[in-house]
């Protein structure tokens, strides 16, 4: 198999929203802002030349410049990242599957502490979004507010009186905001609750989602819970929408795990223990079986009956685990069945390792 | 040649179904058929389909003898528009046309939004549940502020002037603002440090 090309832009340590941190971190594992921003002088990208998606990710690159954003950012150009690193970036969700696989002129920008992450020549020319561990909208709206305005005043936005921020696609049209809220919901799905929760959710236009977005599954019994509408309502009202609908799926889902654990303690002991077996034991690991058990030790460290192993572990794992993110690892491509033993590998050792 | 659709006035324009750039099938129709194909195509409410269900659509209706169909307008001289199947312009600016962004879903440019206006607007009281779709976020505070200079902001004015020109159509003028534009992110390449070269 093949070497992969040397490449030292990633910083070692992950993101913060990884951390396992935060407010109501037994369930909600981070929450997410996204900006959508087009810049008036410019086709949107669907329209944009090779030429003028260069002229603009070099005049984003000036305007970013003169803004103090972190201490140091990287800044990559899709192009010049070798696709499995490509892929890494994605797996972090620092960019989109969009931006990866797409052609042309087109980068990303992020904060070494992997919070802020700028797409630019996505779908549109600026994708701007701030993650946190836990939930925690107040503050990553804020803070994403204050690098937009920043960017506001070198970079004139495509906006009207009407619709607001522009966008090339007309579901973000407004204020351009998703609010996405990253859930475990490992009781709700066992007691197949689950399906209950998005249609209330859907009734109060909210959307709920698979882990990596729009048209994803839900693995590992994780979900996003994110704002449906854009246009009509201010940035705070669609904050606060959000923060109004997750204490109703928090409160359920631990109703259901006290349920579960009053009622049927033996069963899921079992469960938990057998997950967290095969983890500590197998030889060989599948990314689904992974995500399902490690849903199940998560369970398990929030019940309190497992004491020896962290959530900023699990969640680690959760992404360490990822075929791209092994790979790098590893320092070459791997085939499947090449990954599912270094998977295992990582796993063992991991949970030897993150113990409390 | 009568009219396809209506088979009794004399047809006056050309339809075509067109399935990658080439022409699956063709009509020719009266003005007033066309008023309702077009009433068909681009009323928003109902999906694009090929231009053939349209036709088959009217064909029905003319049949029912349904008379709330039957056109209202005064069947007029044969304009420019007339001739093409596409009722509402294209973008200016991108080209884009109602048809395209029905079949993408997205947009090509900012101007879009104020050209195709009329129709999206039914498009976005649905989405986002809110009628009449009117902003109610904040806005950039005022424009962009003069003071910051530097090359984004000059590429983005330059850029604009030449939109400007192209529309004027001042090629002269056009020419030598795509020679600026070409210079300044030249020059903004050649610069050592962050901004790096384009790789294959």
């Amino acid at each position: 198999m093949k070497a992969l090309p040397p490449f030292n832009h990633f910083p070692r340590p992950l993101g913060e929203w990884l951390k396992g941190q935060g407010p109501e971190s037994d369930i909600v594992v981070s929450t997410r802002v996204r900006l959508a921003r087009n810049i008036k002088a410019w086709p949107f990208t669907l329209r944009s030349s090779p030429q003028q998606r260069e002229e603009l990710l070099l005049a984003v690159f000036e305007a970013l410049k003169s803004i103090h954003l972190e201490k140091s950012v990287v800044q990559l150009r899709i192009n010049e990242v070798p696709e499995v690193y490509r892929d890494v970036l994605v797996e972090r969700h620092l960019i989109s599957r969009e931006l990866a696989s797409s052609e042309g002129p087109r980068a990303v920008v992020f904060g070494r502490g992997e919070m802020l992450s700028i797409m630019v020549n996505e779908e549109d020319h600026l994708r701007l979004q701030w993650i946190k561990s836990g939930l925690d909208v107040d503050r990553a709206f804020r803070a994403l507010a204050k690098v937009d305005q920043a960017l506001e005043r070198r970079l004139p936005y495509a906006v009207s009186p009407k619709y607001g921020y522009l966008t090339a696609c007309p579901t973000n049209v407004g204020t351009g905001i998703r609010v996405s809220v990253m859930v475990h919901l490992p009781a709700l799905t066992l007691k197949e609750h689950v399906q209950k929760v998005f249609k209330a959710a859907e009734k109060m236009n909210h959307a709920i989602r698979g882990l990596y977005g729009e048209g994803t599954r839900a693995f590992g019994d994780f979900y996003q819970v994110s704002n449906q509408a854009t246009l009509g309502r201010s940035e705070e009202e669609i904050v606060e929408s959000v923060k109004a609908i997750l204490p109703k799926i928090l409160e359920y889902e631990r109703r259901m795990r006290g349920q579960i654990f009053s009622d049927e303690r033996p069963m899921v002991e079992d469960r938990v223990f057998r997950a967290l077996a095969t983890l500590k034991n197998a030889r060989m690991l599948n990314v689904q079986e992974m995500m399902s058990h490690l849903s199940l030790v998560r369970l398990g460290i929030s019940l309190g009956i497992i004491n020896d192993v962290t959530l900023a572990t699990v969640n680690e794992i959760f992404i360490l685990g990822q075929p791209s993110h092994l790979q790098r690892e590893e320092g070459r491509e791997m085939t499947p069945a090449e990954r599912d033993a270094k998977r295992a590998e990582l796993v063992r050792t991991r949970l030897i390792a993150g113990r409390n | 040649m009568n009219c396809d659709c209506c088979k009794k006035n004399e047809a006056k324009v050309q339809v075509c179904d067109v399935e990658q750039n080439a022409v699956v099938q063709q009509f020719a129709i009266c003005n007033d058929c066309m008023t309702l194909l077009k009433r068909l195509l681009f009323d928003p409410a109902t999906p694009l389909g090929p231009t053939s269900e349209a036709v088959k659509q009217v064909q029905e209706m003319l049949s029912s003898k349904d008379k709330s169909l039957t056109p209202v307008e005064a069947p007029g001289k044969l304009t420019v528009a007339d001739k093409q199947p596409e009722a509402v312009p294209a973008c200016p600016s991108c080209g884009m046309t109602l048809a395209e962004f029905k079949q993408r879903g997205r947009f090509g440019c900012a101007r879009d939004y104020e050209i195709f206006s009329a129709h999206i607007d039914p498009l976005l009281e649905r989405i986002h549940d809110v009628t009449p779709p009117q902003h109610r976020g904040r806005l950039p505070q005022g424009e962009a502020d003069e003071s910051v200079t530097g090359k984004a902001r000059e590429l983005a004015a330059l850029r604009n002037q030449l939109d400007d020109a192209v529309l004027a159509e001042d090629y002269e003028r056009a020419a030598q603002l795509r020679d600026r534009i070409a210079a300044l992110s030249s020059d903004a390449r050649s610069k050592p440090g962050k901004a790096r070269k384009e790789g294959p």
